[in-house]
């Protein structure tokens, strides 16, 4: 299913390489190829819109991680146990 | 991947004072410790170049400051708190042996995240006795394009909008419940922002593998979303229940 109108690019390649280019991989040639699609094939669009706001969510969903406090400490301090150790032995 | 080398810390009669990290390191099989056989004349190596409290004050500095990365990263692959501390802590301990070993100006992140991984699969994929979660990375030219037609129009949009009203602890789950080396390549590129190239480095895998894991982790995290957006009423039509009939 396409919008029906014809591409310099067709929907399927466009649609290849959609990772590297949310992901930023992809090479000049095919960006200028694939965001020159993009302005002119909603259904395309709609597929590159959900696959970078997962990406985004999935960043936003696990950055709000952060080491406790706790934990932190413990680890710091046995680091510094061994790097002490390590420094006068 | 880069080249490998037994540790050689059996003949090098290193001091008593870098036996712990030595023994922590030489549990380590998968990363180039081509330095544990140098370590023996660190003594020398280090009054030359750095002393060893400078080394110290260094990796304090620069290493340190991961730690809040490399524990999200380890809760994801571990799923529990206890592990992850207990892989952070390994981490930082065999990076601190190693880290004569790491080229100043050279990418720190990556070094960690790469111990991290190489950690957590010798020592923590063992423990658990969970075998191995083989992950088909060859994709077939077929599967490649099987989910590259279009849907029908809207179906996309009302997943995006879905996407925006899951909870986060949805999002985390969602990813828990995918295979592993798709989870963690996900991770890495989408969490952490690693290129390709990096991410290949970090797993010892070439970067077409990184490029299916990422495409096939992706899709089954795509499907997941959208189980749980169906299940918490955000989305009427399963997306893929039409795309893949």
């Amino acid at each position: 299913m396409s919008c029906g109108n014809p591409h310099a690019t067709p929907c399927t390649e466009v649609l290849s390489l959609l990772y590297v280019y949310i992901d930023e991989e992809i090479d000049e040639v095919h960006r200028i190829e694939v965001t020159a699609h993009l302005g002119e094939c909603p259904p395309c669009v709609e597929h590159f819109t959900v696959e970078r706001r997962m990406k985004e969510r999935v960043r936003a969903a696990c950055q709000a991680q952060q080491v406790p406090d706790q934990v932190r400490s413990r680890i710091i301090a046995r680091i510094q146990q061994v790097s002490i150790t390590y420094r006068y032995e | 991947m880069m080249p490998r080398s037994a540790p050689g810390n059996a003949s090098t009669g290193m001091d008593v004072g870098a036996g712990v990290v030595e023994n922590l390191a030489s549990s380590m099989i998968a990363l180039d410790f081509d330095a544990e056989a140098a370590r023996g004349l660190g003594s020398l190596v280090m009054t030359t170049t750095e002393t060893a409290q400078e080394r110290a004050e260094r990796f304090e500095r620069d290493a340190m400051p991961f730690m809040d990365q490399l524990y999200g990263a380890a809760m994801r692959m571990t799923k529990n708190p206890t592990d992850a501390e207990d892989l952070v802590q390994e981490t930082y301990l065999k990076a601190f042996g190693a880290f004569d070993s790491f080229t100043e100006g050279t990418n720190l992140k990556a070094w960690l995240f790469r111990i991290l991984t190489n950690t957590y699969i010798n020592i923590y994929r063992k423990k658990q006795r969970q075998p191995y979660q083989s992950t088909t990375d060859e994709l077939t030219d077929g599967q490649l394009h099987e989910a590259e037609s279009h849907t029908p129009r809207g179906l996309r949009s009302a997943e995006t909008e879905a996407l925006d009203r899951l909870a986060d602890s949805d999002v985390v789950e969602a990813l828990a419940a995918i295979p592993e080396d798709f989870r963690l390549a996900v991770y890495l590129a989408d969490v952490e922002g690693f290129p390709y190239k990096e991410i290949a480095e970090i797993m010892g895998t070439p970067v077409g593998t990184v490029m299916s894991r990422l495409h096939r982790g992706r899709r089954l995290l795509r499907e997941s979303l959208a189980d749980y957006a169906v299940e918490r009423g955000f989305l009427v039509v399963p997306p893929d229940a039409e795309a893949h009939p």
